[in-house]
């Protein structure tokens, strides 16, 4: 059995000093839910009015986010932000900007997505059943469209929790740069640390993940039918 | 169709409004940035002088911290590396350790306020200061004219020359012995990457952005060596087993120092002093002691250490 | 912002956008040819493989590409297995893309009634027939729309490439940042490369969206 540098993780603190940078990438990414959910379903039923105006504010906002990767919003917020404007913002701060803008964005296309989904005769149908407009949307279009809407916001999230781990190109000190560290100053007594530490993180990542993604996978299942 | 078309051509112009506004701003306020583009009609040097003013962003308020508004506040923050073994690292505690943090740990102490570290990669150093994101930068910041346009630079520490590295299997002692595949490891933002690619255009570069993913790239054979500062490649091959310093020194020897935002006159006055004063105990020596002559023993001590600011020139 | 520095970074940038595209899509490429082949595996129920297809997608989804080419490029060679960076970059993205190209065929492929493969079997064509002439030319249209949002989803990955040490757009912006401090300049090219090479994707995404669309009603 070659030495897979794992040993390494019981030294001193090393395992603890990981999990809390875990923590720090699950902390943004868990901020910046809290904070796009919300905004996502309010954008998204703006979206569905017809006031132009709106609509086409909101999709070049929508354009634009979603058309960039995440490392230049990133980027933009981080060192940009300080030449244009004078902010001078943390890199935890910034990631967590970026996570809530890009996080709205595809939250809000979501919910687009799954209000247009609803066929128009249920509206009508509803209507012809005597029902006024609030009851509608209460008892018929927003059981519906939470059902549609849950499974894909579940997977969103992990598609953000996944994505903070690109928080370590500006300097935010997460699980990746706690890796790093960690080879780095245990390079003499296990050269082959990278292979156990980045091994480690990436089944972190997966520990973290993969329960999330079974249950989207799961409330999809139970309520396709 | 139509409609989703214009919709996207808004967005592309408002885009590039905004980016052009963006950048309108920046090089008018930050002066910095037109500085060294040499046609910045001497707004550099005059906004430098003008204490304060200079590094401002377009809101007019400058981005660094004076000294009196860091001893209020309690803290102090200082970019190092947290990669670079033996100067900048953090160890299996989650301490910071290295010839650096020694310094680093005294301003503190001499400042009265708390260390936060910021970990910094070579390429952001100038950025951090200039975004006011730091109060100090002590990352093995080698002194160069260029760099001295965007921050300003105290008393150095430590002597630097470039350096560089190969597996034993394949020593290269000279930059003409490489070949057409050959490439060399370089960390982006590191004076070894602007001096080689100024002076030795016709090598081929590979690009990291940290130390721990630089060094991991020669372990793994990617390039046929690793330029760096040579304090930095001499400390890898005595670490590691199998390397040799083919090049040890390359280009001009430099000095490393402390940087602070341009213009950031009391915070730089107090280190100079700092520096001056700690050099009256031999503080730099003792720094080396602690934490460098576990790796390089005691024949770099006078090479290596700059005592009280003095250079003194071989 | 410096227009004379802009023209003078210029061709750095377009030599990063080639190289973004090449790279990107010849992951893309290969990231198709692997969920094809993982749907068709997951579709037909085949015993053994429809487990390590299975295993391999929820590793894929449920890890970040960034520690994926972390893991291949500085971690594997330990146990020597030595990559390159533009083959690591490759086969991250095509490791990553794999299971959500697949994710996508496979939706395509479960909508098609199961009646439609009797039928054309019952016609007397082969599983194979069946699955070159009748199922997948309609799953692939089905399919298009999630499609195309991968592929601009894994166009937009590339930019972790930077982390291997290959030069796309992205560590071209942050290497000259931190060479000549140029920032404004720097961030502004890296946005409009980036808009160039996915804005008429994203286009492109919606008009093929819409036309299916339209075709649905008619169906």
């Amino acid at each position: 059995m070659p030495d897979l540098g794992l040993n390494v993780l019981l030294k001193g603190k090393n395992m603890q000093r990981l999990l809390s940078g875990l923590w720090t990438a699950m902390r943004i990414s868990l901020i910046a839910v809290a904070i796009s959910m919300p905004l996502g379903i309010l954008l998204g039923v703006l979206m569905t009015k017809k006031n132009p105006v709106v609509r086409a504010v909101l999709r070049v906002y929508l354009e634009f986010i979603r058309i960039m990767p995440q490392m230049v919003l990133l980027f933009l917020v981080f060192f940009g932000t300080t030449g244009a404007f004078g902010w001078n913002l943390s890199g935890e701060l910034s990631s967590i900007i970026v996570f809530s803008l890009w996080g709205t964005a595809e939250m809000s296309d979501l919910v687009r997505g799954a209000l247009i989904s609803i066929p128009k005769h249920q509206y009508e149908s509803s209507e012809a059943l005597g029902l006024s407009r609030s009851q509608t949307f209460a008892y018929v279009i927003i059981p519906q469209t939470v059902r549609r809407l849950i499974p894909l916001s579940i997977n969103l999230i992990t598609r953000m929790i996944k994505t903070t781990s690109l928080v370590l190109m500006i300097g935010v000190v997460e699980v990746l740069k706690v890796a790093q560290q960690i080879i780095e100053a245990n390079r003499m007594a296990s050269p082959n640390a990278a292979f156990g530490i980045y091994l480690t993180v990436f089944l972190l990542y997966f520990i973290v993940c993969w329960p999330i993604s079974m249950l989207a996978r799961r409330l999809e299942k139970k309520w396709k039918d | 169709m139509k409609k989703r078309y214009t919709a996207v051509l808004a967005a592309a112009l408002a885009l590039a409004l905004t980016l052009s506004g963006c950048g309108g701003n920046a090089s008018g306020g930050s002066d910095n940035s037109n500085a060294s583009g040499g046609s910045a009609n001497a707004s550099g040097s005059s906004q430098a002088s003008s204490s304060g003013e200079g590094s401002g962003a377009a809101s007019g308020k400058t981005v660094y911290r004076t000294l009196d508004e860091i001893k209020e506040s309690g803290s102090i923050n200082i970019g190092v590396f947290s990669d670079k073994n033996p100067f900048g690292y953090v160890d299996e505690n989650g301490d910071y350790q290295g010839y650096d943090i020694y310094f680093a740990e005294q301003i503190g102490k001499d400042l009265g306020v708390k260390i936060n570290y910021v970990s910094t990669e070579a390429a952001n150093r100038v950025e951090y200061l200039e975004t006011g994101k730091v109060d100090i930068i002590l990352a093995n910041f080698t002194v160069t004219e260029k760099r001295a346009e965007q921050v300003d630079f105290a008393l150095p520490y430590m002597n630097v020359a470039l350096g560089v590295v190969s597996p034993d299997s394949r020593v290269i002692t000279d930059l003409s012995e490489l070949g057409d595949g050959d490439q060399v490891i370089v960390i982006s933002g590191t004076t070894a990457e602007t001096y080689l690619i100024e002076n030795n255009p016709e090598v081929k570069l590979q690009k990291y952005d940290s130390y721990a993913t630089a060094k991991n790239a020669l372990e793994n054979g990617n390039g046929v060596a690793w330029a760096n500062d040579n304090t930095e490649v001499i400390a890898f091959a005595l670490q590691n087993e199998g390397y040799t310093v083919g090049i040890p020194t390359l280009g001009s020897q430099d000095t490393i120092a402390p940087a602070v935002s341009k213009g950031n006159e009391s915070l730089l006055s107090w280190i100079n002093d700092e520096i001056v004063a700690l050099g009256e105990e031999n503080f730099f020596h003792a720094a080396y002691e602690a934490t460098l002559m576990d790796t390089y023993g005691p024949d770099f001590e006078e090479t290596l250490v700059v005592e009280g600011g003095k250079v003194t020139q071989e | 912002m410096d227009w004379t520095v802009i023209a003078e970074y210029m061709p750095l940038f377009r030599e990063a956008a080639f190289l973004t595209v090449r790279l990107g899509l010849t992951g893309i490429a290969i990231a198709i040819a692997v969920g094809i082949a993982c749907a068709v595996v997951l579709y037909y129920r085949i015993p053994v493989l429809k487990t390590l297809v299975s295993f391999y997608i929820e590793l894929s989804r449920n890890t970040p590409l960034l520690v994926q080419l972390f893991f291949i490029y500085y971690g594997l060679p330990k146990i020597g297995i030595s990559t390159n960076p533009v083959f690591c970059g490759i086969s991250g993205l095509a490791f990553l893309g794999g299971s959500y190209m697949c994710e996508a065929f496979r939706s395509g492929l479960e909508a098609i009634p199961p009646i439609q493969s009797e039928s054309a079997e019952s016609l007397g064509m082969s599983r194979l027939q069946v699955m070159r002439y009748v199922i997948f030319p309609q799953a692939l249209s089905i399919s298009v729309p999630a499609l195309m949002a991968n592929v601009i989803f894994l166009m937009k990955e590339t930019s972790i490439f930077s982390a291997v040490s290959i030069m796309d757009l992205m560590f071209t912006a942050k290497d000259l940042i931190g060479l000549y401090y140029r920032t404004t300049e720097s961030l502004f090219l890296l946005v409009v490369f980036y808009l160039i090479i996915l804005l008429p994707i994203s286009i492109l995404g919606s008009l093929l969206e819409r036309r299916l669309r339209y075709a649905g009603f008619g169906a």
